[in-house]
């Protein structure tokens, strides 16, 4: 434990939540620093309750540290109250296990999960007295690389970092670490390094590249500035999940925070292909854990942990194969321990709905069901499996076992979207209603009744999706959709059921601005930082006038990143990354989106996007 | 089924915890230290413990107790070592006693606190405040408001104040302070009404609080006393009855 903390107590007793930064969690690895050639520093560009819910850090984190000569620790976002202390005290962000200050570590590793936390990274090495623009820093400065689903579209932030690793963490630490060390020892510059590095697989070091553009903004070219460093940079992938790392210790926070439970991952990738999704594409091709394994790391993490709940993380649970064997024992033995189930991302069927019965309260929780449009048009075109039919099936047979609280997700402005798509998201609410009504008799309803939550997300299209070409809504069309999904369901005869949700229009614009946008974008997240803009992904700190501001001054078109419609053979800021999945895979896509035709899952039918190149997975699985 | 009554210390980082989120650490380390704890019925079971008083944020701690209720056990000090292999380094427990059958809950038995109070470095007052409170303390009458359910009341503290002891070198006051469900006296109540008297105002959090043990009311033939819940020390009882 470590009794010497960064902060005196006056201070700490004067903030919010002190916990939030004072270390010394059950399972956080404290080591000797001089027994250690390299100090990483891992960062969750957000608040504390957010970062600790990360599995990806919780990962590396213990990947890094049963490496012997690495130390990892942490560090998350100050919140806007001790990021004002930190400045008026000029007291230097530390990271929470040694409290020492960040800047005196060798890496400093940013998870970059959403856009909206790009200002937050600024003000992590802005607190830390490390130089904003890699082109400044020098060996007093760590080196600052970005991983996650983000760093599949870096350009926005290339200024900011001086490496970005493609694809999963688990495989090219160890190479890095070696050529650090390397380097160190032998005195090599900075650049040297750097360039070594960038000629491993899923390196990109952005200073390393040039960018040309045509007289209309987009893309001329994007060319390494050395013949020995590849043209385009190939994401990094577990070949095998059951001999990768896993964090069977994961840190354990004091505060409650969002995911607070074992996480067990059981797969990576999904067979789905819903084509506004970018994870769907990102992490293909699906590999599956094996089950026992999958068992003994439940134990083993519960054991060490204490949590009273486990919960399954993947893109698509339902679509495990082992899905009731693992269930069922995790049935058995957590029952005995008195430890909670948690089961997000189910198809909502017989099989689910008996497995949610043995592990919720049916009277508390709710079902929810992602059709994401509002007709079988609209859901051919994104591809997404769910039908009417599915919903209205599940739902009956869950009003029958006792439910009555329904979730249902959409989303608004999807590309071909007309008036009836969002007209038929009050249908199904209602469709819903009336199921209940006519599955559970009114003597059976013991005054209870149907409670209805319908929420739209506004669509911002994302690199590495058929939707890439695709044009986005403007704030004015996506609240006039909002506007007409409200009115769609007032006018239900139910409608007294149905509650309506909807998004922030100006954040999901600034979300696609990002999404798609190109380095032009960094000096306009500089500025918008230095006016006071962090916690963008907060709505309250969200200042959406100072970024329009900023775009003015920068003479940046923020529209040219959203509205623009987009060439077949445009040159993509992205395209300096290959996932895995062509371009050539996700135009067929796009083409076949437009003509309103669905596409089948990878278990059906190879589609030949690209991914089956990595040698693993679903690709090599017998087809249904 | 056993009730037992564990004593633990908190100290370092681990102060500032606030009482819910002990409360959260010890329900995980007793499921990593798999003791075989009772649980609640019903559908959301829950483990049966249950804390004397809560200490508040910023306080350091010799003297807190938890009791609890396990289905079986080999033995108390079994108990304490598998919880102690599981406890982070700031959170010790340092004795266990079995209750009897009519023993009361340690939240309903608790009498009187004893605490050492010093100031926190940056926040040290400038003035001899030791000399200043021995003369304060020697009042009949230490008139302080109370804020109560329904707005602010005026309380004597004289009589909630059972001993204390004043030392001038190390800067620091112990006080065995009234702490019942009857009566309660906070150290911060006391000291900043004494920065009242004086005039001045007592800045928030510049009080250090060690809390060094939580005591409980005992009768005893004609003898009334209050001592530690735990102890087998004669000496640290204090005698109510003259």
């Amino acid at each position: 434990m470590n009794f010497n903390l960064a902060l005196p107590d006056d201070i700490l007793l004067s903030i919010e939540k002190p916990e939030r930064y004072i270390g010394n969690e059950v399972n956080s690895v404290t080591k000797d620093k001089d027994s250690v050639d390299i100090r990483f520093a891992m960062c969750f560009p957000d608040v504390y309750e957010i970062g600790m819910s990360h599995l990806g850090i919780q990962i590396l984190y213990g990947m890094f540290n049963s490496y012997k000569d690495v130390w990892c620790e942490r560090v998350y976002s100050p919140w806007i109250d001790m990021d004002a202390v930190l400045r008026k005290e000029n007291i230097p962000l530390f990271a929470l296990e040694s409290q020492d200050p960040v800047k005196d570590f060798d890496f400093l590793g940013f998870t970059l999960q959403y856009e909206m936390c790009y200002t937050n990274i600024l003000q992590i090495l802005d607190l830390s007295k490390i130089a904003l623009l890699a082109k400044d820093r020098t060996w007093d400065d760590p080196i600052v690389i970005g991983g996650g689903p983000c760093t599949y579209n870096p350009e926005p932030i290339t200024d900011f970092f001086d490496i970005f690793y493609i694809g999963e963490g688990e495989t090219k630490y160890r190479e890095i670490f070696d050529l650090y060390k390397k380097a160190r020892e032998e005195g090599t510059s900075r650049t040297v390094f750097l360039h070594e590095c960038a000629k491993l697989q899923g390196i990109y070091v952005p200073a390393f590249y040039d960018v040309k553009y045509k007289e209309d903004g987009t893309i001329l070219s994007m060319l390494p500035i050395y013949d020995d460093i590849p043209k385009v940079i190939y994401k990094e992938m577990c070949l095998d999940l059951n001999e990768t790392f896993y964090p069977t210790k994961p840190v354990v926070p004091y505060i409650k925070v969002t995911q607070d439970r074992v996480v067990l991952e059981i797969m990576r990738g999904c067979i789905r292909g819903c084509r506004f999704c970018q994870a769907g594409q990102l992490y293909k091709p699906l590999r599956e854990k094996d089950v026992e394994h999958l068992k003994e790391l439940a134990i083993e993490a519960l054991k060490n942990t204490g949590y009273e709940e486990i919960s399954l993380s993947s893109l698509s649970s339902s679509d495990y194969t082992r899905l009731p064997e693992l269930i069922d024992f995790l049935i058995k033995s957590c029952n005995e321990k008195k430890v909670n189930i948690s089961l997000p991302s189910l198809r909502i069927d017989a099989f689910s709905l008996d497995v949610m019965s043995k592990v919720q309260d049916v009277k508390k929780s709710s079902l929810t069901f992602a059709p994401e449009a509002g007709t079988q048009r609209m859901r051919d075109v994104i591809n997404k499996g769910l039908t009417e039919e599915d919903i209205l099936r599940g739902s009956h047979e869950a009003f029958l076992g006792g439910w009555n609280k329904v979730k249902l997700y959409f989303m608004l402005g999807l590309p071909t979207e007309t008036d009836e798509d969002i007209l038929g998201i009050g249908d199904i609410a209602n469709k819903v209603a009336v199921e209940y009504f006519e599955t559970v008799p009114k003597e059976k309803r013991n005054g209870r009744t149907i409670d209805i939550v319908a929420s739209t997300s506004f669509f911002v299209p994302k690199p590495f999706t058929p939707f890439q070409w695709a044009p986005m809504n403007t704030k004015e069309e996506f609240l006039e959709k909002a506007d007409k999904t409200r009115k769609g369901i007032m006018s239900q005869l139910n409608q007294k059921h149905i509650k309506y949700n909807w998004h922030e229009a100006d954040a999901s614009m600034m979300e696609g601005v990002m999404a798609r946008g190109d380095r032009r974008l960094n000096e306009v997240i500089l500025k918008a930082y230095k006016k006071g803009c962090i916690f963008d992904a907060w709505g309250e700190y969200f200042h959406f006038d100072v970024w329009m501001e900023t775009f003015k001054e920068c003479g940046v078109d923020p529209f040219f990143y959203t509205t623009r419609v987009r060439k077949e053979d445009e040159i993509f800021p992205w395209d300096i990354i290959n996932p895995g999945v062509t371009k050539a895979f996700l135009l067929r896509e796009w083409k076949t989106a437009l003509s309103g035709q669905k596409s089948s899952n990878c278990r059906q039918q190879c589609l030949g996007c690209g991914a089956a190149s990595y040698g693993v997975g679903v690709c090599f699985k017998e087809r249904t | 089924m056993n009730r037992l009554r564990l004593k633990f210390s908190k100290h370092g980082p681990i102060k500032f915890l606030g009482h819910l989120d002990v409360m959260r650490y010890f329900q995980k380390a007793i499921r990593r230290a798999e003791i075989d704890i009772k649980y609640s019925e019903g559908f959301s079971p829950h483990q049966v413990i249950s804390f004397a008083q809560p200490l508040s944020v910023g306080a350091t701690s010799d003297g807190e107790y938890m009791d609890m209720t396990v289905n079986s056990m080999t033995s108390v000090s079994d108990v304490m070592d598998k919880l102690n292999a599981v406890m982070n380094e700031g959170i010790k427990i340092t004795a266990i006693r079995e209750l009897g059958e009519h023993d009361e809950k340690a939240m309903t038995a608790a009498y009187a606190a004893k605490y050492r109070i010093c100031f926190r470095e940056r926040l040290k007052p400038d003035f001899d405040w030791i000399n200043e409170f021995e003369k304060y303390l020697r009042q009949d009458k230490l008139p302080a408001m109370k804020k109560t359910k329904s707005g602010e009341k005026e309380i004597d503290m004289k009589p909630m104040i059972f001993e204390y002891s004043l030392d001038a070198e190390n800067e620091c006051a112990e006080l065995l302070l009234s702490m019942s469900s009857a009566a309660t006296l906070k150290p911060a109540l006391l000291f900043g009404a004494f920065f009242n008297s004086l005039g001045k105002e007592l800045s928030t959090n510049a009080l250090d609080v060690h809390r060094i043990d939580i005591y409980r009311y005992v009768e005893d033939g004609n003898n009334k006393y209050t001592e530690p819940f735990i102890t087998d020390d004669i000496n640290t009882r204090f005698m109510l009855n003259g």
